[in-house]
């Protein structure tokens, strides 16, 4: 009885590799084109990034509000003197003349670099809203929904410039992919920024980032919202 | 020392003089709002405060984020009065200003409270410009299509500025206006607005993230007068369907009697030949069925010898009621009715009854005719054609044009006949009332087996016959027969012919009975000779009791469609039996447990 089946067993075993078609081969999901299965175009991605900063600043935007309304009260609403953020030493265009000055390549690298650089204080946030009595769970979701946000958007952003980069749009020259490093958000006096410095100095890059994507991509495919 | 006091002492004489002149230091100015159109420039704006009765200048100071140099506004005149206008090269996106205003005049200064700015987040564009409102008329109405352009200042095609815009309709004498979102487009189309009325539009936007514009200048608009489609498809609608209704009512009502006949047909009355209609009415009474009697009939010879199994009709006379598919001989006239001149009449056709058990019999036998003649029996036509109506007896193919006869009843040495179809009326009685008829006198009775087989599907043409056999009353042949008891005649010697079985078509299968114990087959006149219904189902079934101590079939007796009327018309209950799985056994009904068949049959 054994050896039958040992026979089977081996039967199986050649057909299954003297059999081409045996064989397991992979092949990607849209091997047969564009009609088989949709794949985004640069303008699309374009779309889907700006999509995501904009729900990233919009949260942003929320939670600073709430801190403010909740914890500064008798501050001027128009405005207050705040400490440097950890990321004013990366250059970023703050006009648009300036920024349509940029290259794309540059534009594409400062984005990364912003996105780079908050990626471990929103970690950080989260975490001290997380601990701390005062957020309630809906503002301290929002600052890990925040962190996830930047995360994927950072991503996304890689996907664009890679797609980019296939489509000869970007030079080579783009290095910011891997230069981007961590930063920890220390002000110049060397001390943890506060949440509220933390929310303020992410509302403005989150803005910042918002805005290059939209002059990026209205300069590469101004096809509508242009 | 002697100059700080000198000093002192002037100003407390100027102030003195000056509070008695009227006139002080500045007033604080008030920061009341920055705005950037387009987020390439801003304005600052203040409020001034008292001027103190004398000339007053302000200067407006600026710091940048971090830095400690104050610069001065660049430009007081661009934006008016009391402003400050910040140029493309001045004004720095995501960086803080902090910026003063002071206020000075001869008495002194007044600083404003410092207030922070971050351009980017004081953007308010201007107003959308060159707003069109535009009746447009389509399919389902007209529309106002509003559409206007973005402002000037504001840089979309660059990506710099994402405006999102708003618009709001109200009639004049409106106190809300209705508004609505129109996203990033440029256009919008308005519905369902009064026709002939006026209407005041104005549109506004916003960027991403700042404030509102302020609402452009009213642009008006006059929607035409019109009836809304809708509605006035509707109307004609309505009214041609009133009209068709009122036409449908005035023909009905002109033709009201034939609508009647065709909705409510007769009742048809009995159309036996000789029947008198107005003496049944008056009452049951024996003359009423006087002219349904056959004269001669039953036959009264003797066909013991010739028969094998019979249904022992009469019990005085030997006359033998052929039912046994065997001795049905082919030329049993298979009745096809063409028409039925009773429009009453259900699908109860005793005639065809009769006359497709004879088919049966003849197919099951396949005796032929001249088995047939042996017996002598007679042979009942079918019922004539031009009475009948499309009864289909279902008989076989060999029936087709074929006229057949029915085995006679009564074995009377009678030739048979041969009745063609529609040329004779028909000659058939019912069984019951064969028994009825058959002068009381003990007759042989052989059992007649009706086999299930012999008698398949198309036993239930036999209850048809039955139902119908009224219509040959008058041509029965009843020789010998006590015709005088149309009704039930109580013969006790009769010999009774049991049910056999009824089959679920209507067909009343009998046998006669051999036991001399068993009571006659009664009538309605002895009670005690009636079967015992059991139970009556639902579905009209009756259940009729049999005997315990005998193996007994349950019986199922189930009505007939024309069971429920009553006479004049001819089908009554017929007691069936049903076949299932007990094609020999018969319903030994014994005692009490007769089932009266007469009762079932329409009595005459």
């Amino acid at each position: 009885m054994s050896r039958s089946l040992k026979q089977v067993a081996v039967l199986l075993v050649a057909l299954l590799c003297l059999d081409p078609h045996g064989r397991v081969g992979s092949a990607p999901i849209c091997a047969h084109g564009p009609s088989g299965c949709h794949i985004p175009s640069l303008a699309d991605l374009f779309d889907r990034v700006i999509q995501h900063s904009a729900r990233m600043h919009s949260l942003s935007n929320d939670l600073h509000s709430e801190f403010e309304q909740y914890f500064l009260p008798s501050k001027n609403h128009i405005g207050k003197i705040y400490r440097k953020c950890h990321t004013s030493n990366i250059l970023t265009p703050n006009g648009k003349e300036n920024a349509q000055k940029l290259a794309r390549e540059e534009l594409t690298e400062v984005i990364l670099k912003l996105l780079m650089a908050w990626r471990d204080p929103l970690f950080q946030l989260h975490q001290s809203m997380a601990h701390q009595q005062d957020f309630n769970s809906f503002s301290s979701n929002k600052a890990l929904e925040m962190g996830d946000m930047a995360h994927e958007l950072r991503k996304g952003v890689e996907k664009v410039a890679e797609k980019m980069r296939v489509l000869g749009m970007l030079g080579n020259s783009v290095t910011g992919l891997s230069a981007a490093e961590a930063m920890l958000p220390l002000s110049d006096s060397g001390e943890a920024m506060s949440d509220y410095e933390l929310l303020y100095c992410f509302r403005r890059d989150s803005n910042k980032v918002q805005n290059y994507l939209k002059i990026l991509k209205c300069r590469i495919v101004p096809e509508h919202d242009c | 020392m002697k100059n700080s006091g000198a000093v002192l002492i002037l100003t407390f004489i100027t102030k003195l003089i000056s509070q008695a002149a009227g006139v002080s230091p500045p007033g604080k100015p008030r920061l009341t709002s920055c705005r950037s159109p387009e987020k390439e420039t801003f304005t600052c704006r203040w409020e001034p405060g008292d001027d103190g009765g004398l000339p007053t200048t302000y200067a407006l100071y600026y710091r940048l984020e971090n830095s400690e140099t104050v610069y001065e506004c660049p430009d007081y005149r661009t934006a008016g009065e009391n402003s400050c206008f910040f140029n493309k090269n001045d004004t720095s996106l995501w960086v803080n200003y902090n910026i003063t205003v002071v206020a000075t005049n001869a008495l002194g200064k007044n600083i404003s409270d410092p207030v922070e700015v971050d351009v980017a987040y004081i953007v308010q564009p201007n107003t959308p410009e060159n707003v069109t409102a535009v009746v447009v008329d389509d399919d389902q109405g007209p529309f106002v299509k509003v559409s206007w352009e973005k402002p000037r200042t504001a840089d979309t095609r660059s990506g710099w500025i994402t405006l999102l815009y708003q618009l709001r309709v109200k009639q004049e004498k409106d106190k809300e206006w209705e508004e609505y979102d129109a996203g990033r487009q440029k256009s919008y189309r308005v519905f369902s607005l009064h026709p002939d009325k006026e209407f005041m539009v104005q549109v506004r936007c916003k960027p991403d993230h700042g404030f509102w514009s302020e609402w452009t200048q009213t642009t008006y608009v006059k929607m035409p007068n019109y009836i809304p489609r809708e509605r006035s498809l509707w109307i004609i609608i309505t009214i041609f369907s009133v009209f068709i209704v009122l036409i449908l009512t005035w023909t009905l009502n002109v033709k009201r009697n034939s609508v009647k006949l065709c909705l409510l047909p007769p009742v048809p009355g009995p159309k036996i030949k000789g029947f008198d209609k107005q003496l049944l009415k008056n009452g049951m009474s024996e003359e009423v069925f006087n002219s349904l009697v056959i004269q001669g009939f039953p036959p009264t010879t003797d066909y013991e010898n010739l028969l094998v199994e019979y249904l022992e009709v009469y019990d005085n006379e030997e006359q033998e009621l052929v039912l046994d598919g065997k001795d049905l001989s082919e030329d049993c006239i298979k009745s096809k009715s063409p028409s039925d001149c009773d429009s009453g009449r259900g699908s109860c056709d005793s005639r065809t009854l009769l006359l497709e058990k004879c088919i049966d019999g003849r197919e099951g036998s396949g005796s032929d005719q001249h088995h047939y003649s042996q017996h002598g029996e007679t042979s009942w036509a079918s019922t004539e054609s031009s009475e009948c109506q499309g009864l289909e007896p279902g008989s076989p193919e060999s029936s087709d044009g074929r006229v057949k006869t029915w085995p006679v009843v009564f074995s009377s040495p009678q030739p048979h006949h041969h009745y063609q179809v529609g040329a004779v009326k028909p000659v058939y009685h019912s069984v019951p009332e064969i028994l009825n008829h058959s002068s009381p006198h003990a007759m042989p009775i052989n059992y007649h087996q009706l086999h299930h087989q012999d008698i398949p599907q198309q036993e239930g043409r036999f209850s048809k016959p039955v139902c119908r056999h009224s219509q040959s009353y008058n041509q029965f042949n009843l020789d010998g027969v006590d015709t005088h008891a149309l009704g039930v005649s109580p013969s006790r010697s009769l010999e009774y012919v049991e049910v056999q079985r009824v089959n679920p078509e209507n067909i009343l299968l009998l046998r006669p009975l051999s036991d001399p114990n068993h009571e006659p087959e009664g009538s309605d006149y002895s009670g005690e000779d009636y079967s015992k219904v059991k139970e009556v189902t639902s579905n009209n079934i009756l259940l009729l009791q049999k005997d315990t101590s005998h193996q007994c079939v349950d019986d199922y007796s189930q009505a007939d469609q024309c069971t429920t009327q009553q006479p004049p018309h001819p089908c009554k209950p017929v007691v069936h039996q049903s076949n299932s799985g007990m094609p020999q056994e018969g319903m030994w009904v014994t005692g009490n447990g007769y089932v009266d068949s007469t009762v079932l049959m329409p009595s005459y």
